[in-house]
């Protein structure tokens, strides 16, 4: 059961990919109502997205899309018919929410434009999710993840500064944006309870990236300084270093002094006092950094960990999807729900973002089948007969 | 209620007490002040226990400190603009009491104190929402409110790897064969990643609380903790473990499926362009685009699974053609021939893009002419409203600039209590102990690596604000 924030709530996402539905799955697990509307046949891109369940690249097995599409009801239309607009229209008029990222140009030609939207339903809040927005030099641009890490500002900050700039990690653009679009919707919907009306929120996801840059930015419109990637050089602090049995990430940061840092390291030439500010750290950063890697080689990650954590430091460590699926911490604040796919099988989901003490949550439903809920959502809301569906699914309209 | 359709800021009627203090929570006030919501920052007069984006994180103009330098930073003025100050002594009950006090009139709370503190200070949920029964609340911490590693302080450079991005991140590694391989060196994307993704998520969690309240009345605890966020955004790489047991792929920037991948150095200084080719269209349109046809017939290239392959060949010929362009001219030729392309744009050439510029993504900030700060450009946000006005509405607050307002007008403490309240440094407008932060030169800055360049002339580079 999800939470019950959002109860009430109708969501249309027509999103396809990531960044639409990223943002109805937070809506869903608000608990909002969100009917994902897929295209007869082939269905969201990201069923054709790896990895794949058992790495069988089946349209019900693709990993994305299970993750991003739990607690949802699946239906399949073709809204460009005749009588697909016909049963979207009604859709839209029951709906609160619409959720998209369709590139801009393209919205107007399927008559999925705001305006055209508005006029079937004037409450309805549209949230459009393009790579850089609906206007601008660049909206018609072709996008994907890396295109538009790029030209956000903030990939030139990623990796190693004598090495290329780096890609983030699976498609992050589009999370950050979907995660944007949800919370810009909701304000959407704030607004709505005084005007009585719904409106056209326009999110970008290069600039879901760009509001990053709070600190690259100043450097240079205070200073001219332009930040560039991490330094290769320096005392290797808040950098990974390698443990015995992986990374760690040593952090002078926190309100502990030197000392203490020096003492859980544990190597006796840490205790010099030229290490103990900030200053003769910078100064004696080759030596720091060789003491550092020295040190840290008789450590294991855990260890290292909790004893940082104990002496109120604030260390990490590398972990990879095995370590935090196993995580005893993210277990003890019941994080990981269990879902139960009707074709890819049972498996441990990573759960909501946040904490909610006092709500219930205990389990999400498993990302639609392709059409699933259509017999419930055309059928039984919306009355049409099993002959009407036959017919509608003869013609592919759904 | 009558409905009102003037356009107006969406949170006009909110108010927020931001006891929050470095990137997150701040930058999430930050927003909600930009959406109409009066956001009162809890500050303080006593310089050690300031908000370190006050003190030390900087950057100061011209790298130099002034008279005023605790109002100055940049870093702290992107994420506290359009907010009010109130300094309070937190350790003190008179401090907690008015906390309490202010609770009955604000909505939402935002904290992100160890969870030790708050319980010491006597301001969690559950002591704060006695004064205020539908508040809401977000607490955001490196490990959340529960679970054995709860008072575990964090911070964002050292909590991104352990949130798992590290296990997808990291350049491909040379094999025995010379070939590039998977990597087994974990990497970050840096620039406090964590801290935003907390950013937006008490947005979203907040927003969907205040929808709920305005529904039924009942108000909220977040319990947000940057660790478990920071592992919503990999759910397929996490599910790829639970499904079929792999941990972890680093392939630098290349691609699972497309190819070729990657960026390609421009012309100039650590200039580079992002190319993807997602399918054999965009193969034939980049070997057209850098007049290579011939490669279309290329065996080593015909399809996505062999250009994966042999993506190192093709790496060195796109170079060959990006490198006598700038990155701007590279991107352009290409989305024009429908490739998907961007230059991989820093700070400086942010600030000047023209598509950036086009939306007005970089918000005028005037600041009191004495802070010696010209009007700047501040990051904007990434929504656009058809209908509700939303902006940033001014620069960040002067140290207890609302003093007066919170407390003799929201609170009603009268005049002897206030000059009381200035007596014991409780309240006021200088900070209390520490000085100015000792600054690294900018040369010196480039010599450890913190900075790549710095230009002297930076202003007559930047468009009028």
């Amino acid at each position: 059961m999800p939470a019950d924030l959002l109860d009430g709530l109708k969501v249309l996402d027509l999103g396809s990919g990531i960044s639409a539905p990223w943002c109805s799955k937070i809506l869903a697990d608000y608990g909002a109502e969100v009917i994902k509307v897929e295209p007869p046949g082939i269905g969201d891109a990201s069923r054709r997205m790896g990895p794949f369940a058992g790495n069988d690249p089946d349209a019900e097995k693709s990993l994305t899309f299970l993750y991003l599409n739990t607690n949802k009801k699946g239906v399949t239309l073709d809204p460009s018919t005749v009588t697909g607009r016909k049963i979207f229209d009604r859709l839209l008029g029951n709906a609160d929410v619409l959720v998209h990222n369709n590139p801009p140009a393209q919205s107007k030609e399927l008559g999925l434009d705001y305006d055209a939207l508005a006029r079937v339903n004037p409450g309805l809040v549209v949230t459009s999710i393009a790579p850089f927005g609906q206007t601008g030099p660049y909206k018609d641009f072709q996008a994907t993840d890396i295109v538009t890490y790029a030209l956000s500002g903030l990939m030139y900050h990623s990796g190693d500064s004598d090495r290329p700039p780096l890609r983030n990690v699976l498609d992050q653009s589009f999370y950050v944006a979907g995660a944007n679009a949800a919370s810009a919707t909701q304000v959407a919907l704030f607004a709505r309870l005084t005007s009585g009306v719904g409106q056209h929120v326009d999110v970008s996801a290069a600039e879901c990236l760009g509001g990053h840059l709070v600190q690259p930015l100043p450097y240079y419109n205070y200073m001219g300084a332009v930040k560039g990637r991490r330094p290769v050089r320096g005392a290797g602090f808040e950098e990974l270093v390698p443990a015995r049995d992986g990374y760690v990430a040593p952090s002078v940061q926190g309100s502990q002094p030197w000392s203490t840092i020096a003492r859980l390291i544990g190597l006796e030439e840490l205790q010099d006092e030229k290490f103990a500010t900030g200053a003769g750290r910078v100064a004696h950063g080759e030596e720091l950094k060789e003491l550092l890697i020295k040190g840290l080689a008789q450590w294991d990650r855990m260890p290292l960990f909790l004893a940082s954590g104990g002496n109120r430091l604030v260390f990490g460590m590398a972990q990879d999807a095995g370590d935090l699926v196993d995580c005893p911490h993210l277990q003890a604040r019941d994080f990981f729900v269990d879902v139960d796919h009707p074709v890819a099988g049972r498996a441990s989901y990573p759960g909501m973002a946040v904490r909610l003490p006092g709500e219930d949550i205990t389990d999400s439903q498993p990302a639609p089948l392709l059409g699933q809920h259509n017999t419930e959502i055309f059928g039984q809301e919306l009355g049409y007969s099993d002959q009407d569906l036959i017919s509608l699914r003869q013609h592919s309209v759904i | 209620m009558p409905y009102s359709q003037e356009p107006q800021p969406p949170l006009k009627n909110i108010r927020v007490m931001d006891l929050s203090r470095v990137f997150a929570m701040p930058f999430a006030g930050a927003n909600l002040a930009d959406l109409g919501a009066e956001v009162i920052k809890i500050d303080t007069c006593q310089t050690q226990f300031m908000d370190t984006t006050r003190t030390i994180t900087g950057p100061f103009p011209d790298n130099e400190p002034g008279k005023y330098w605790w109002e100055q930073g940049g870093t702290f003025q992107n994420l506290n603009r359009g907010k009010r100050s109130l300094t309070l002594d937190l350790r003190s009950e008179e401090s907690q009491r008015m906390v309490k006090e202010l609770v009955r009139v604000c909505d939402v709370v935002l904290e992100n104190f160890t969870p030790r503190v708050m319980d010491r200070f006597g301001l969690d949920y559950e002591s704060l929402r006695a004064h205020k029964p539908d508040l809401i609340m977000v607490s955001n911490t490196g490990y959340g409110h529960s679970g054995p590693w709860s008072n575990f302080g964090a911070m964002a450079s050292a909590l991104e790897p352990t949130h798992g991005t590290g296990a997808f991140m990291g350049y491909m590694e040379e094999g025995p064969d010379g070939r590039l391989l998977e990597g087994q060196i974990p990497n970050k994307m840096g620039n406090s990643y964590s801290d935003f993704l907390a950013s937006w998520t008490a947005l979203g969690s907040l927003m969907a609380a205040l929808l709920r309240r305005a529904r039924t009345g009942q108000g909220q605890w977040i319990d947000l903790a940057m660790y478990q966020t920071g592992t919503t955004v990999i759910g397929p790489g996490l599910l790829d473990y639970s499904y079929n047991g792999r941990r972890t792929r680093r392939i630098g920037n290349r691609h699972l499926v497309w190819s070729p991948h990657g960026v390609y150095p421009g012309q100039g200084y650590d200039q580079w362009v992002a190319i993807a080719a997602r399918d054999d269209n965009d193969w034939r349109a980049i070997c057209q685009t850098i007049g290579q046809p011939e490669l279309l017939s290329d065996p080593r290239f015909a399809d996505s699974i062999d250009r994966r392959r042999h993506q190192e060949e093709i790496d060195e010929i796109i170079s060959a053609w990006t490198c006598q362009r700038t990155s701007y001219q590279a991107m352009d030729t290409l989305q024009e021939a429908g490739v998907p392309s961007g230059a991989v744009l820093n700070a400086k050439q942010a600030l000047v893009d023209p598509h950036y510029l086009d939306r007005k993504f970089f918000e005028p900030v005037h600041n009191p002419p004495e802070l010696g700060l010209r009007p700047k450009g501040y990051v904007g946000r990434a929504w656009k409203f058809s209908t509700s006005e939303t902006g940033i509405k001014g620069p960040a607050p002067r140290l207890g600039e609302a003093n007066d307002y919170v407390l003799r007008e929201l609170l009603g403490v009268d005049r002897e209590n206030m000059d009381r309240l200035l007596g014991d440094g409780i309240i006021g407008n200088i900070p209390e102990g520490g000085g100015a932060p000792d600054q690294i030169s900018l040369d010196e800055q480039v010599d450890l690596g913190w900075i790549a360049e710095f230009e002297a002339d930076y202003l007559e580079r930047l468009p009028p604000v």
